[in-house]
């Protein structure tokens, strides 16, 4: 759209400067930018080429780091599940804790996902015009509280008040493999909590706490602007709130919201402090997420390095660059979705 | 509406705001004589670090130091982004397969601060918190590695002849991260307890045999909980809803969070506490790597510590080192040596003083000793000032007379294994005594188990469930024949037999037990979620019902008018 | 707890109004004005008689008929029985639309007050773990250099990681919001493969482990160049950590600036320049700022990339380039992990600081980055009645002629117009 209406306008002018505006005759179509444009596209382009440069430089610098220990352990790196580098190949491998990091993050954007967009709508559709600004400046207040405070109070406090909801739910719930909880019995009265504690899901309800004020901004800013003239077209038309929102605003914020649930992804994927104080890492395919026993890249790699060997801090480096390829994928997806809607651009 | 002036003022707003941080006035100008020095390693040691780095702060030394980890340290040193490291580990230990090479700069290792690892517990009979649990090393290697398995395994019921504790399954809780606490345990385990601690290993899947690691192996299924730091270790355990849980940690963690510790069996047959004290009598019988061959040059030698004959010593005694360098070299200069030689001086002696308030113990002093001669090897330190004779520690008084050996209390009588009736005043943090079960059925069984002893743990264990578990006929048929028929495995086995049986059935439970005190007691909600059964069923009827009548009305009256509308 | 813009959606007349008369088109009657937001009596009675009847049957379920017990499953049941008394009580007088409706106002404003809910314990939580040392002024004023762990709360504080804090991110955002805004602007205004390829890389990398960040640094910057372990390393890794997030959350708001603001800009005749920084940049605004904050918040409260790169002090360092420095979230971080209360109180202590210095900051740069037409209107107003009274108040003081009281007023008064011209901006309207 851009290079065409530009050449449009170049071309225009440099036509009404040469010639007279009556003579019609075919003309050469060229891109002439002004000096400004040329300044203008050449800094922003270097200012993408520069963030590009640090980014593809930490991949980089991730994938330097973590070849020594790829090509010592292989394929096998993705399909053994215990962790221990310094036993050799065979030894150690992200099979348990990538899909452990998906869990966690699983729980938290299933949780996080429906309370952030909810909340959106509440400030930008429903919140009186006063409240609005509080709000806004809580949620914001909300993203900044450090991820060591969501952590403790993760550990300190939630842990205990979520296992009788992790209780309720492996006892009716059990049959479902996901929320089956290995050794516990509903009608053992000395059966311990601890095997609720320290579970993917108490680590995914922190990290959805986490992401929610992420997302909620992202997609409050998306929905509040959605154009007042549909939304009035709409109420004229005889739609209830609920109607407008539907038909107006989430439409146009879908990409708002893939948007921000993707940026709330990244963050709960990649998530070190909170997670590694609450998960007790196991190294096993642990798809029980109210069990004792979780693990994530991240918290992998903050528990470890202070005791790490230089091949052990390699293997480490291995799986933050297999969470940043899969954390790669998955937003390549979700941004052909998001592409889609009509607050994305076609790009 | 223009933006960039807008932007303008943001950036005039952070100028100014570093502006009026960098103005902020300096606290406190270090003296002109000592420059600073940075350091990284261990955070078992940080808290003494921490709290010697104020002190010296008043003679114009700025010390800093990040507790990142024993092995971040270690590679810090090597690395020479620090000045010194301190570290649980020596360089060149074999962790797994992969050895930790030394480092091309020269260096030394120095003591600096002792301290016993701690059993901190979390465990209750009757709804009321043990705070005496005794146990031998045997016992407690087996917990950790998940061969005992419940809290009235007549193992630990032959350790604890006053206590009738309850089939609730126990929690070893152990350190996530690597760490020195687990190094200093492992250590322990695979010097005293090679054999459980190897077979542990090799389920773990680690080459055996298996040495000391500080990243503490775990094998899925075992019920193992693992958290990140000592804080998250005795916060796990802190917990009240963790019943049943044991950790290891430092036992200034334990004294803090106001709970108790487990006191272990010495050599000379008497179960003591991690105090100050008793782990700085154990310490005397430390012995340092003298072979200047050897890549362990100058490390410690804790075998004759861990069995060492003191009625005092606490086995599970250990102490850190500092990692010094010994030449000018990777940014070290004469200048830092002067400083960090006059640190290591007061912290060898003077700073000791603080090491019991601290959860720590002082060195004692043939420990001092060697960390004076590493002192002396700091390229620029001032070595006049460096004089055991000046040396104001606590273990030992000016003219060297050992007065820790002299003075350290006796444990006493009700300590020594195989007394009667074992002492109930708490242990680290928890000071209330434990007197559970006064007159119940559970004291009469308990007397079976000290008499016997340790040697014949089978005995006692039959013993011990049987009265547990007179109302219950299986169980204790069951156990019987296992108890006869087999050694101490079997005995182990019917205790776990027992634990479900009696577990399943609280009411049929026998109130004299201790172990079904515990059972009533205890605030359980053996709630619907048990088993579905009539009652079930008809409280659902029932809130169908009561919904049904406050629901089903106005739809139909809605319904009818709608009708009589069209 | 359902708010009376909730019905918003409802235009009911309140009263009838008259038409105008059509046998006198010259005199037409003057229409009543319709109140638009008008709370009707019996939205009102219907949530309040919901909320009634949930609350009354959730009792009488756990405490006769069920054995059910805790807060969260009353809380949980509370909130089922509500909707469906609610939708049912909708239902009497209305169809099926306004019941979607109102159940879909009634979960948005149940799930928004679960949000807040739970942002107020985290709040309230560290306040309150850390109420203990906040009154104590050293706390705020002295540094940790002359205090160790068994010192009372009555000495050291935490001078040296609020200056660190503010210092470090102060850098990271001089780096980061240059650098992200170009970026999201080449990403918006310059489509291609190229803006697609770096927007991919750069989504990928908001999931990058934040201590990868700091090794990344910590094995560059400081092993490789030899760099001290210093503020400004701790600052690089920050900003390595804030970039994508900034460059994602400014692209997401700049791609809604509509394409017919821009066609219309250029179709004015103005460059692509002049179009990105006159209409592009102020549509977004507000949005940009949010991208600011979002990403500041981050950098803020994130301890794993400062964990390798800072180094640890105790004690004031004013300098970034040269020895260790610490932020908040590190001094957080090592607070708690000491086993004396004492420590783990500062600890607490310096979360909550650290929210209420989040809370200034943020503040401000809402204020600077307000954007909606009706809190301009607003500020201008206030500027310009402030502005307006003094002029009457000038215009009083003229009339009695005191040469004195004029040298005072006028300079203050220009004083005031400077300011109406820099914050307010009611003049350039």
């Amino acid at each position: 759209m851009w290079a065409k209406l530009r050449r449009r306008r170049g071309s225009l002018s440099w036509i009404g400067a040469r010639r007279p505006v009556s003579v019609d005759s075919p003309r050469a179509i060229g891109t002439s930018r002004a000096l400004s444009d040329r300044i203008f596209r050449g800094v922003s382009r270097g200012g993408g080429v520069t963030v590009l440069a640090i980014m593809l430089l930490v991949g980089l610098f991730l994938l330097i780091r973590a070849w020594q220990a790829l090509s010592v352990s292989g394929w096998s790196f993705l399909t053994v599940s215990s962790w221990d580098p310094d036993a050799g190949a065979g030894h150690f491998g992200i099979a348990a804790v990538l899909i452990g990091t998906v869990l966690i993050a699983l729980v938290a954007i299933v949780i996080a996902l429906p309370v952030s967009v909810a909340t959106a709508l509440y400030i930008s559709e429903y919140a009186p015009e006063r409240l609005k600004k509080a709000l806004i400046t809580l949620v914001d207040l909300m993203a900044a509280i450090p991820s060591v405070v969501f952590g403790l109070w993760g550990f300190f406090f939630l842990q205990g008040a979520v296992t009788d909801i992790a209780r309720w739910l492996a006892t009716t719930f059990g049959w479902i493999p996901l929320f089956a909880v290995e050794g516990f019995d509903p009608s053992d009265p000395l059966g311990s909590m601890t095997v609720f504690t320290s579970s993917s899901f108490v680590a995914g309800i922190v990290v959805a706490a986490m992401i929610t004020p992420i997302m909620t901004s992202i997609m409050r800013e998306v929905f509040s602007q959605a154009p007042v003239g549909e939304r009035e077209g709409a109420l004229a038309l005889g739609s209830t709130k609920w109607g407008m929102i539907r038909s107006v605003v989430l439409p146009y914020g879908a990409g708002g919201i893939i948007g921000g649930s993707m940026l709330g992804l990244g963050r709960a994927l990649g998530e070190t402090i909170a997670v590694y104080m609450i998960i007790s890492p196991v190294f096993v395919i642990q798809p029980h997420i109210l069990q004792n026993g979780a693990s994530s890249v991240s918290s992998l790699i903050a528990l470890r390095y202070g005791e790490a060997s230089e091949f052990a801090m390699s293997a480490l480096m291995a799986a933050g660059l297999a969470l940043f390829l899969m954390t790669l994928v998955v937003n390549f997806v979700a941004s052909s979705i998001a592409s889609r809607s009509r607050s994305g651009v076609d790009s | 509406m223009n933006f960039w002036s807008q932007a303008r003022r943001i950036g005039a707003a952070v100028a100014v705001a570093v502006f009026v941080s960098l103005t902020v006035p300096m606290q406190s100008a270090s003296a002109a004589d000592y420059v600073p020095i940075n350091g990284a390693g261990s955070s078992w040691s940080s808290n003494a670090l921490d709290q010697w780095r104020r002190n010296v702060q008043q003679y114009g030394m700025r010390i800093n130091y990040a507790s990142t980890g024993s092995s971040d340290g270690r590679n810090q040193f090597k690395n020479g982004t620090v000045d010194f490291a301190v570290s649980e580990i020596p360089y060149g230990v074999k962790d797994g397969n992969s050895v930790d090479g030394l480092p091309s700069r020269s260096f030394a290792y120095m003591p600096i601060v002792a301290g016993g690892t701690a059993f901190m517990y979390n465990l209750q009979i009757g709804g009321k918190r043990v705070t005496n649990l005794r146990l031998s090393g045997e016992v407690i290697a087996k917990i950790f590695t998940g061969v005992i398995t419940k809290w009235n395994d007549p193992k630990i019921a032959a350790d604890n002849p006053s206590l009738t504790l309850p089939s609730r399954a126990i929690v070893p809780v152990v350190r996530s991260d690597g760490s020195g606490s687990t190094a200093q345990f492992t250590t322990w385990m695979a010097s005293q307890q090679s054999s459980v601690w190897d077979s542990y290993c090799k389920a773990a899947g680690r080459p055996t045999p298996c040495g000391v690691t500080s990243n503490y192996p775990t094998v899925d299924g075992k019920g193992f909980v693992a958290q990140p730091n000592s804080q998250g270790v005795a916060g796990y355990v802190k917990q009240t809803a963790n019943i049943g849980t044991i950790t290891y940690v430092e036992y200034s963690y334990a004294l803090k969070t106001g709970f108790p510790v487990a006191k272990v069996l010495n050599q000379s047959g008497y179960y003591v506490e991690p105090t100050a004290s008793n782990v700085a009598v154990a310490l005397l019988k430390a012995e340092i790597n003298t072979d200047k061959g050897s890549d362990q040059y100058l490390t410690q030698k804790l075998e004759k510590v861990y069995t060492n004959k003191d009625p005092r010593a606490y086995p599970l005694s250990s102490y850190s080192y500092m990692i010094v360098p010994t030449a000018t070299q990777n940014g070290f200069t004469a200048d830092k040596g002067k400083t960090l030689g006059a640190f290591a001086n007061y912290f060898l002696c003077e700073g000791q003083q603080q090491a019991d308030a601290l959860g720590y113990s002082p060195l004692p002093i043939n420990l001092v000793k060697a960390g004076l001669a590493q002192v002396k090897l700091i390229p620029g330190v001032e070595s006049s000032s460096v004089d055991i004779k000046s040396c104001n520690n606590p273990t030992f008084s000016k003219d060297g007379t050992n007065t820790l050996a002299k003075n350290a209390a006796m444990p006493s009588a009700c300590d020594k294994r195989g007394a009667s009736a074992q002492c109930a005043v708490g242990t680290g943090g928890a000071t209330a005594t434990t007197n559970p079960g006064a007159g119940s059925g559970g004291q009469k069984s308990s007397g079976a188990g000290s008499d016997s002893g340790a040697g014949a743990g089978t005995g006692t264990a039959t013993g011990t469930n049987e009265g547990g578990t007179s109302a219950t006929d299986e169980a204790g048929t069951n156990d019987t024949a296992d108890g006869t028929g087999d050694g101490s495995s079997a005995g182990t086995e019917g205790g776990v037999v027992l634990g479900a049986t009696a577990g399943g059935g609280p009411v049929s439970c026998d109130n004299d037990t201790g172990v079904c005190q515990n059972v009533v007691a205890e605030p359980i909600t053996v709630a619907s979620d048990s088993a579905w059964g009539t009652q079930q069923n008809a409280a659902l009827i029932a809130v169908a019902l009561l919904l049904a009548v406050i629901f089903v009305p106005p739809t139909i009256a809605r319904l009818v008018r709608e009708r009589r509308s069209r | 707890m359902v708010d009376a813009s909730m019905s918003a959606a409802r235009v009911v007349p309140d009263r009838k109004f008259t038409a105008p008369r059509a046998d006198d088109p010259a005199t037409p009657a003057p229409e009543p004005r319709r109140v638009l937001h008008a709370v009707r009596i019996a939205d009102l009675l219907a949530v309040g008689g919901a909320l009634l009847a949930a609350v009354s049957v959730t009792v009488v379920i756990f405490t006769t008929l069920t054995p059910f017990g805790g807060f969260y499953g009353f809380v949980a049941i509370t909130g089922t029985g509500f909707i469906a008394f609610y939708s049912l009580l909708t239902w009497l007088d209305s169809d099926g639309q306004m019941v979607r409706d109102r159940i879909a106002a009634a979960v948005v404003h149940m799930l928004a007050a679960s949000v807040l809910v739970v942002l107020v314990f985290v709040v309230a939580f560290t306040l309150m773990r850390g109420a203990e040392v906040l009154p104590f002024k050293n706390f705020y004023l002295e540094d940790m250099s002359s205090t160790g762990p068994l010192d009372p709360l009555t000495m050291g504080g935490i001078q040296h990681a609020i200056v660190g804090s503010l210092i470090q991110i102060s850098i990271a955002l001089v780096i980061t919001v240059p650098l992200g805004l170009t970026t999201a602007i080449c990403l918006t205004e310059i489509p291609g493969p190229f803006s697609r390829f770096v927007r991919t890389i750069v989504e990928a990398m908001t999931g990058l482990p934040s201590i990868v960040a700091g090794l990344f640094v910590y094995a560059t910057l400081i092993l490789i160049l030899g760099m001290d372990k210093s503020g400004f390393a701790a600052a690089i890794a920050i900003s390595i950590m804030m970039l994508p997030i900034m460059v994602r959350s400014s692209d997401v708001v700049l791609r809604l600036v509509p394409g017919t603001l821009r066609e219309a800009s250029i179709g004015l005749g103005a460059t692509q320049w002049q179009t990105v920084r006159r209409v592009v940049l102020p549509t977004a605004r507000s949005g940009l700022t949010t991208a600011i904050i979002l990403a500041t918040a981050r950098g803020i409260g994130e301890t794993s990339p400062v964990l390798l790169t800072s180094g640890f002090t105790a004690a004031l360092n004013t300098d970034p380039f040269h020895g260790p420095m610490v932020s908040l979230p590190l001094a957080i971080f090592e607070f708690v992990k000491s086993p004396e209360p004492a420590m783990i109180a500062r600890g607490f202590g310096t979360g909550a600081v650290l929210l209420l210095l989040v809370v200034t900051l943020f503040v401000i740069a809402r204020i600077i980055g307000r954007q909606d037409a009706s809190s301009r209107a607003r500020r201008v107003d206030v500027f310009q009645k402030f502005v307006a009274g003094l002029k009457s108040a000038w215009a009083f003081l003229l009339r009695t002629p005191s040469l004195f009281v004029a040298g005072v007023v006028r300079p203050v008064l220009r004083a005031f117009a400077w300011v109406n011209r820099v914050f307010g901006r009611g003049g350039e309207k």
